[in-house]
Order: C-alpha cells, then structure tokens, then sequence
C-alpha cells in the first residue's frame, strides 16, 4: 500500500465521483418529489454533448457548461410535461428519454468529434504544498470544489426551506398536498426543471473537464448509477457524497490498483457498488423501513 | 374487392421502388469502408481515413462509401452488406473485431474483395493487413529510455491483444538497450476506447512516478492531453497529427501510413489481378513511419532513435534470444527468433514491464 | 361470436388508425430534424423502403432484429400482466447467454441434438435464476422488482465479462476477450443463405405460448386478479407468493432465450457487447402494444424498421446510427402524450 496509490485513488475518486454526485442530487430532487426519471442518462448524454459543442464553438468551457445546464433542463422538462400534465407512465418515458438522450446527443455532437478545447481549468487550492501530493488533490476544476457545497445547498433546499417541505409533502401524498392548497404539478415541474439543470452539468462535467472530448455515449452508464445511487443514499443528500466517492472510486480503484502492480479483476471490484446496494435494501425491506418518498412513481413502489 | 385492389396497388407500387432505377456504374470502383469509432480521434481510425483519401486521389473516379462507429458485433456484417447492395466491390474492415463478420461475406460473395486489418483470417477474397508494430515499437523504447528521469515509463493498453503484448515488450526492450533500469508500468482499460477510463489510466501511471506515457488505444487523444496537463512526456500512437495536442511533452511517435498499401490493392481489384495475402509491413517499408520528433529531443537523442529506427528497417529483429519474462522464466531461448507471424500469441511480458498479461 | 369478432376487428382498426397518424407525424418530425441538420431524410426512408420489403436480405435482416425483440417483450409484458414491473430484461439475457455458453463449453464433443435443446434449457435457466432474485426479493417484500432487476442488470455484463477476460477466455484468438467459438453442433441453425435463424421459432412458440396462457388459461385469469387487486385476490385464496415466483422465472427465461439466441445463433461464442439495449426496447414494445401478443409483432416490427431506418442513415448519409434514436423516441413522446389525462395502460 504506497502513498503513491491512496492519493491516487482519493483524486481519482473525487474527480470521477463529482459527475455522479451532481447527477445523483438532481435525481433525488425529482424523486423527492414523486418522480423518478430513469432517463437521466439521457439527459446527462445530452449535457455532455451541449457542453462540448458550445466550448469548442466559443473556446469558453464556462460556456458550455452553462448551455449545459439549460439545454438539461429544457428536455427534462419535456419528460416533466409528459409525466406531470399527461399522466404518462414514469417507467416507459424514462425509457425513452434514455433513447432520445442518445440520439440527440450524437446528433448534437457529431460535427465537433476530435474538436480540441481547453476544458474547464484546474483552479489551485491557495496555500497547499505545491509538491507532488499537495498538488494532486489540491487542483480541480471549479465544479469539483463546488460538489460538497451543492449537496449542502440541496439539504438546505429541501429541508429547511418552505419550498422543500411542500415539494417532499408531494412525493409523500399528492392528493393530500393539493387539499392542503398546493399545486403538486408546479411543484413537480420546478423539481424536474432543477433535476435536469444538475444532470446537464453531471454531463458536461465528463466532456468537458474529465476528458476533454465528445464520443458518443461517453457517459458510460452513469445516469443509471445515479438513480441506484439516490437509492443507497436514502434520498438524502449527504449520504449521496459518500456514495459518489464510492462509485467513482470503484473504477478508478482497480486502474490504480493495476498501476501499482497488484493483480485484481476489475469486473469483480466494479461489481461490488452494485452488490453493496442490493444488500442495503435488503436489510431495509427485512428492517421494515419506509424511506422512499411514498408517492414515488405511483406504480413504481406498490401499495402491499 | 375494393379493399384487395387497393392493396394490390400498393404493393405494386413497393415492388415498383423496390426496383428502382440500376445505378450506373461508371466509377471505375466503389470501395466500402467501415471504422470503429471517428475518423477525428487523431488515432487509429484517422490514419485509416488517411489513407483512403490517398487511395481515392490516386485514382480518379473511384467511389468511397465509409461508415464510422461501426461496433465490433454483427452490425458491422450488416453495414458492410449494405455497402456491396450499394455495389462495393472491395471493403476495408478496419478494426480488429470487425474480422470473423467480414470473413462470414466473404464466403457469401466471392467477387467483392475484403481486406481486413490486424487479424489472420485468409480466403482467396480475404486478405490480411497491418504495421509490422511491434518491432516498430522498438526506437519508441529507446527515445522514452533516454528521456526519462524517474527510469518509470506507462502504457497504457486497451484490450491485452497479444499484439498489444508485443507493442509493450518491444518498447521495454528498446528502453532497455539505452537505459538497463527502465521499468514500464502497464494499466489496461478494457476496451479500445474507453476516454474516462484512459484518462483515470494516464493519471494513475503518473501517480505512480511515470514521466513517459504511451499507449496502444485507438485515440491517443485524452491520454497524451492528461500527460501535457501533468507536465509529462508522451509518446503516441496510431495517427503522427497527435503530436499537436501536447506542444510541450511531446517526444515522438507512431503512425500508420497506410495510403501505399490501399492503392496498390485498389488497382490490383480493378485490374483483377487481386491475390489474398497476409501483409505486415513495417517501418522503412511504407506502412509505418516515425513522427516528427517535439521540441524537448536534444539531437543527439533523435540521431540515436533515428538509427534505431532504421535498423528495424533494415531487418533486426529485437525478438531474438535470449529473452526472459517477467517471472524469470526465458521465454525465447538463445539463437532462436520470433519472427512476424508469431507476434499475435504474446501472453508474457519482458523482464522490466510491472503487469499481468493473462 | 360473429359480433364480438366484428368488434374486435373495429377497435382494433381504430387503434391501428390511431397508431398510423402517430407514426406519421412522428416520421414527419424526425425527417423536418433531419432536414434541419443537413440530410435528406426522403431518400432515407424511401432508401429504407426499398432495403427492406424490395430486398430478400433488407427483409431477412429486418426479421433478424425482431427476435431479439420479440422474446424481451415477452419477458417484459407476463409480468406486467401480474401488475410486476420487469425492466431487468438485459440483465437476463446476458445470464441466460452466460449459462448457455457454460453448457456449449462443457458439452463441446456432443452431437447437435442433444447440444442445442441442452443450449435451449441453460440459457432459459439463467435468465429465469436470474430474475427469480428480483421475484423472490419481491415475494418476500424485501425489495421492489422494479430497482432489483434494474440493479441486476448491471452486474450481469460483468460477470460475462469477467468469464470472458478469465477462464473462458479464447487461447485461439490472440487473447482478444471472447470465449471460444461454439462447435457447429452448438450453433442454431439458419434458414437458407439469411441470418434467420431457429431463434425466430423460440419467440413465436414464447409468444403463442403467452397468448394462449394470458387468454385461455385459468392462470392467466388469476395473473390478471391479481394484477388488479393483490389484497383481495391473496383474501380469495390465490397463492400470490408462488405466482410472482412463477412468472419471473418464466419471463426472465424468455430473455434468457434471447441471450442464448445472441451467443448460440448470431454470435457463434460469448462476447461482452451481447445486446444494444434489447431489453429496454422489448420493454417498450410491450408498454407499447399493451402487453398484447398481435400488438408485440407490429410493435417489434417497428422497432427492427426503425433500426433499419439507421443503417441507411449511416450508410448513406454518415449520419450516426444513434441518431435514429430520436425517431424511436418521437413515436413513444407521442404515444405517451395523446392518452388522455388520467388513464394509464396495465
């Protein structure tokens, strides 16, 4: 076990954990809410490619990253319409917002493959030893540092505010929400409308600071490892960081791990999140425990 | 009735556009072609593209069709019989899973020509191609030997092919030569083009004191940018244009120049004179070359990789015995030669390369 | 009868009529997109056209893609039948393609006879263990199937794939992660000079089998009671745990049929990029057709045209084939939206 390796992992963790981590907070607001989008995918596959596209058209990523964002937020909201206003079954629009994600974004992307950018620079922490360690994980892109902060934001947003209580008093019973005087649907669009601005920028996180390119379907599956993620973490925020690190550190564990020398299966270790999962929901469903936003899905969790 | 007639009409009118008017052939050759991923990745499927271009200019008239991210499954077989329907009379499979699919037409349709790159299938319409890479691997050994300090190089491979293998070995063995406490850490991602996963590969390599990276993936792309990032050297591979995303790092590299060979094989299809052969040329002889050399290779180092590669090129063979594994164990024994057509069956790495090859 | 078949004919019509006016528009959509960025979707699709209906091999292809399709709808509409959400169909596919490789490894020396049904029970088998996890997860109300079989879906690949880089790895092939090839004895056999092969038999005996279960058994009746209201059918006796245990099984093996379709047919050995999202799709096509056995066919028929659609695209045009995605999702958009407000498909 040499130093080399830890920090190495601790980097590598915190850079590949940060896309999951956005996307998994805007998927825990819309599931907070009742809604559960198993086409973040999509919507992640869509920030990465708006993201890049519009970097390399202005030569500024910060740009990108905000049209990122929007354009996440834009076609989440078409998923929002079908689901809140058409009543459309949550399960199968996901699904094909998954494809539509897929198509548009190779779509979007197609004339900037092989583009060159600069990406998202790497900001210094101030102070920090400027020698190998220090520096390794002490320089990240602003969206890193930002992570612990947003998640914190989104605690705030949803437990301390007004606007939080009402939007979790939806996920748990709409009709008893809309008797009470809300408006469940608005409720759910503004939930939906912030789920998609997060996932744009989990997107774009991947094109234009991890990899500083576009290929089609780089997002590699994360959309899906944030909704089993908003699981794991108990539709709660900051659990959600630990399982971000988690995730993200899985994959790049056995790369460094292979670096270092040692002899490992990356397929057995990259299953171990998954299984690590299914094993807490176990033990929750033997425990009794209801967590879940009870109006989840509707059909999504059936009345027993 | 009415109900019948009208559907018979419209049948008809199918079958009418099903026939469709007969393309004039007047292009003296239509030539298919299918690349794994996209011709912009400065990489593998860039120097295919490359060299189709200057098989499309040496001879006017001839029609290109190409499809890009054709996967390596039995869509490819699809694509690729979608361009003999489009009347192709020769394909370029250019990646190495693309093989057993182009074989299967083949066998269906003996008079269009396949030529496939990197695998060993042979029939009297199928041949074989590629770079003789792994001796060519040999001077990028060298170069990365006399410019390490850290003595650790990384390469970071996609899938552990045993060509890839013998990439690996070849430029540990050059390292070698110049410098006896060379050691290559190897990462491997999976698949050929994996980009998070190379980036966390390049990073982790550097993390574990390489300051020369290299790699056998189909896009050299984000590992040599990770490498520029940390401010250390890299070696690519693939397409010689990649030097222009590391100003700084950049040592040398290896490119495919694969133009020679399409040409000559176009002209045999269209003079019918075509005879299956299983091609590996290397550098010195057209198929591969060495990359113009960066800004921080003192001259005595280019003369010194230059004369390397030159005598790769006139014949030495850098898999010659004894050679010894990394376990110990000699693998080529003395006075004996691994000559091209054993370069696939690489399981082993030389003394000196830190990985597991199985 | 006569009246109830007229009537069947009607609706069924005015739901075929309502389905055409959706595909227009959502056709209409896609190629005014395609216009937008370049291409000439006409030549598309009319190229598409001629491709596959003016094309014995265009056709055969088109039925090729179906199977697939075919068998994961199955797998996902049985269940839903039962008010069981199933979206774990890739999952199971890939582990009753790894179980039908087991046997094909192992039983290598034997003859096609006793091989092939052999491949047939291991990979109905591994698709049905493996959605028999989710099932009895559920049965025993630990955890819901519709997060179980998803999160199933992502470590079958990697077990496949750790067989494949490890102990089946294929010494043959310069060490290129894939199993060895199946013996001739272990291939199903294709028709003529197509691709089609005895796979396209599985799914329609699987979707023969489900109509006549759903439809003429006292079983499908009770499935559909206790879709309907599971407290009131347990109340009337009907063994609920043993039905969910039951149908995933038997819906998780027809998606293991499909997998073994994939390795034993049209791949010939066991590679780790078996499947571009069938089960998803078959679970579509099912939400589509109304988990309805006629419907299942033209609905998987689309499907396989529309995928058609992109190798002409890509093809043709050098568009990706990705992009045909957008068309596949206009159609369900639109689907999705036209139901009225508060109804919403079993």
């Amino acid at each position: 076990m040499n130093t080399a390796l830890v920090v190495g992992v601790v980097a590598s963790s915190i850079l590949s954990g940060t896309s999951l981590l956005y996307a998994t907070l805007g998927e825990l607001v819309g599931e907070r809410a009742g809604i559960v989008n198993l086409g973040l995918e999509g919507i992640l596959l869509i920030g990465a490619a708006t993201g890049f596209a519009l970097s390399a058209l202005t030569g500024n990523p910060y740009v990108g990253l905000i049209a990122a964002a929007f354009a996440g937020a834009a076609v989440n909201l078409i998923f929002a319409y079908l689901v809140v206003e058409r009543r459309a079954n949550q399960l199968a629009t996901g699904l094909c917002l998954m494809f539509f994600g897929s198509g548009m974004s190779a779509l979007i992307g197609r004339p900037f493959v092989g583009a060159l950018i600069g990406g998202l620079p790497r900001l210094h922490l101030p102070g920090l030893a400027a020698n190998g360690i220090g520096m390794r994980i002490s320089s990240y892109d602003i969206l890193v540092y930002l992570g612990v902060p947003t998640a914190g934001l989104i605690w705030w947003l949803l437990f301390r505010t007004r606007w939080g209580l009402v939007l979790r008093a939806v996920g748990e019973n709409p009709a008893s929400a809309f008797a009470a005087g809300y408006r469940p649907a608005s409720l759910q669009y503004q939930a939906l409308a912030l789920a998609g601005f997060m996932g744009g920028i989990a997107g774009a996180h991947i094109s234009i600071a991890v990899t500083q390119t576009w290929a089609e379907g780089m997002t590699g599956g994360r959309g899906f490892i944030a909704i089993a993620l908003v699981i794991f973490a108990r539709w709660n925020p900051f659990l959600a960081i630990a399982g971000a690190l988690l995730f993200g550190g899985a994959e790049a564990l056995q790369l460094q791990l292979q670096a270092a020398g040692a002899d490992v299966s990356p397929f057995l270790m990259n299953m171990v999140p998954y299984l690590l999962t299914l094993l807490v929901l176990v033990v929750w469903g033997w425990n009794r425990q209801a967590v879940a936003p009870a109006a989840l899905g509707r059909t999504f969790f059936g009345v027993e | 009735m009415k109900r019948l007639m009208a559907l018979l009409t419209v049948c008809a009118a199918l079958a009418l556009f099903a026939m469709g008017p007969a393309a004039a052939e007047d292009a003296p050759l239509t030539v298919g072609a299918i690349y794994v991923g996209s011709v912009n990745d400065y990489g593998y499927n860039r120097a295919m593209k490359d060299g189709l271009e200057e098989m499309k200019k040496s001879i006017p008239g001839l029609k290109l069709i190409e499809a890009e991210n054709v996967p390596e499954t039995a869509e490819s077989e699809r694509i690729m019989e979608g361009m003999i329907q489009q009347g192709a009379k020769l394909i370029f499979a250019t990646s190495f899973g693309h093989q057993q699919f182009a074989f299967n037409l083949a066998k269906t349709h003996p008079d269009v020509v396949f030529e496939h790159a990197g695998g060993w299938m042979q029939a009297p319409n199928f041949g074989n191609f590629f770079g003789a890479t792994q001796s060519a691997w040999y001077p990028m050994g060298v170069a990365a030997g006399k410019m390490t300090k850290s003595n650790t190089l990384g390469f970071v491979v996609g899938v552990p092919i045993g060509y890839a293998i013998g990439n690996v070995n070849a430029f540990e063995m050059g390292a070698r030569s110049v410098n006896p406490n060379a050691v290559t850490r190897v990462v491997v991602t999976g698949g050929w083009s994996d980009k998070a996963k190379e980036a966390v590969a390049a990073n982790a390599l550097i993390d574990q004191g390489a300051d020369v990276v290299t790699m056998h993936v189909d896009s050299p792309a984000t590992i040599i940018q990770t490498a520029e990032g940390r401010g250390v050297y890299s070696i690519g591979f693939q397409s010689t244009e990649a030097r222009t995303l590391a100003p700084k790092g950049w040592l040398t590299g290896l490119g495919f120049t694969w133009g020679q060979f399409m040409t000559a094989t176009a002209k045999s299809v269209i003079a019918g004179t075509f005879k299956p052969a299983m091609v590996r040329l290397g550098l010195g002889q057209g198929m591969m070359a060495v990359a113009p050399f960066g800004p921080a290779v003192s001259p005595d180092v280019q003369a010194l990789v230059t004369a390397s590669a030159e005598k790769i090129g006139a014949g030495f063979n850098p898999f010659t015995g004894p050679v010894t594994d990394n376990n110990g164990v000699v693998r080529i024994k003395d006075g004996e030669s691994w000559g091209g057509d054993k370069m696939g069956n690489f399981d082993w790495y030389v003394e000196g390369v830190i990985g597991k090859a199985k | 009868m006569q009246r109830s078949a007229a009537l069947c004919l009607e609706t069924t019509l005015a739901a075929a009529s309502r389905f055409v006016l959706v595909a227009l528009i959502a056709f209409g959509a896609f190629a005014a997109l395609l216009t937008v960025a370049g291409m000439d979707p006409l030549k598309a699709y009319l190229d598409t056209i001629r491709y596959v209906f003016g094309n014995a091999y265009g056709f055969s292809e088109l039925l090729v893609r179906m199977i697939p399709l075919l068998l994961t709808a199955v797998a996902a509409a049985l269940p839903s039948r039962m008010g069981l959400i199933n979206v774990g169909g890739e999952g199971q596919l890939y582990m009753g393609a790894w179980l039908a490789t087991a046997g094909a490894l192992a039983l290598a020396d034997q003859p096609a006879f006793i091989l092939l049904p052999a491949l047939t029970v291991l990979g109905f088998v591994g698709g049905g263990l493996w959605a028999l996890i989710a099932g009895g997860l559920r049965a025993l109300r630990l955890v819901n199937e519709t997060i179980s079989t998803l999160l199933l879906n992502y470590i079958a690949p990697m077990i496949v794939s750790f067989f494949i880089f490890g102990p089946w790895r294929d010494p043959q092939s310069s060490s290129y992660p894939q199993s060895s090839a199946f013996a001739d004895a272990a291939r199903l056999p294709s028709f003529m000079h197509t691709h089609i092969n005895a796979g396209l038999a599985y799914a329609l005996v699987c979707l023969v089998l489900y109509w006549w279960l759903m439809t003429r058994t006292r079983w499908g009746l009770d499935m559909r009671a206790i879709g309907g209201n599971p407290e009131a059918a347990r109340q009337l006796g009907l063994p609920v745990f043993g039905y969910i245990l039951v149908v995933m099984f038997a819906a998780g093996g027809v998606a293991g049929l499909a997998g073994m379709v994939e390795v034993s047919a049209v791949q010939g050995r066991l590679v780790s990029e078996l499947s571009p999202g069938y089960g998803f799709m078959g679970f579509l096509v099912a939400w589509l057709a109304g988990n309805s056995a006629g419907g299942i066919v033209v609905m998987a028929f689309l499907f396989a045209f529309i995928s058609s659609v992109g190798d002409i695209l890509q093809i043709t045009q050098g568009l990706p084939f990705a992009v045909v995605n957008i068309l596949m999702a206009a159609i369900l958009f639109i689907v999705l939206g036209w139901r009225p407000a508060g109804s919403s498909p079993r």
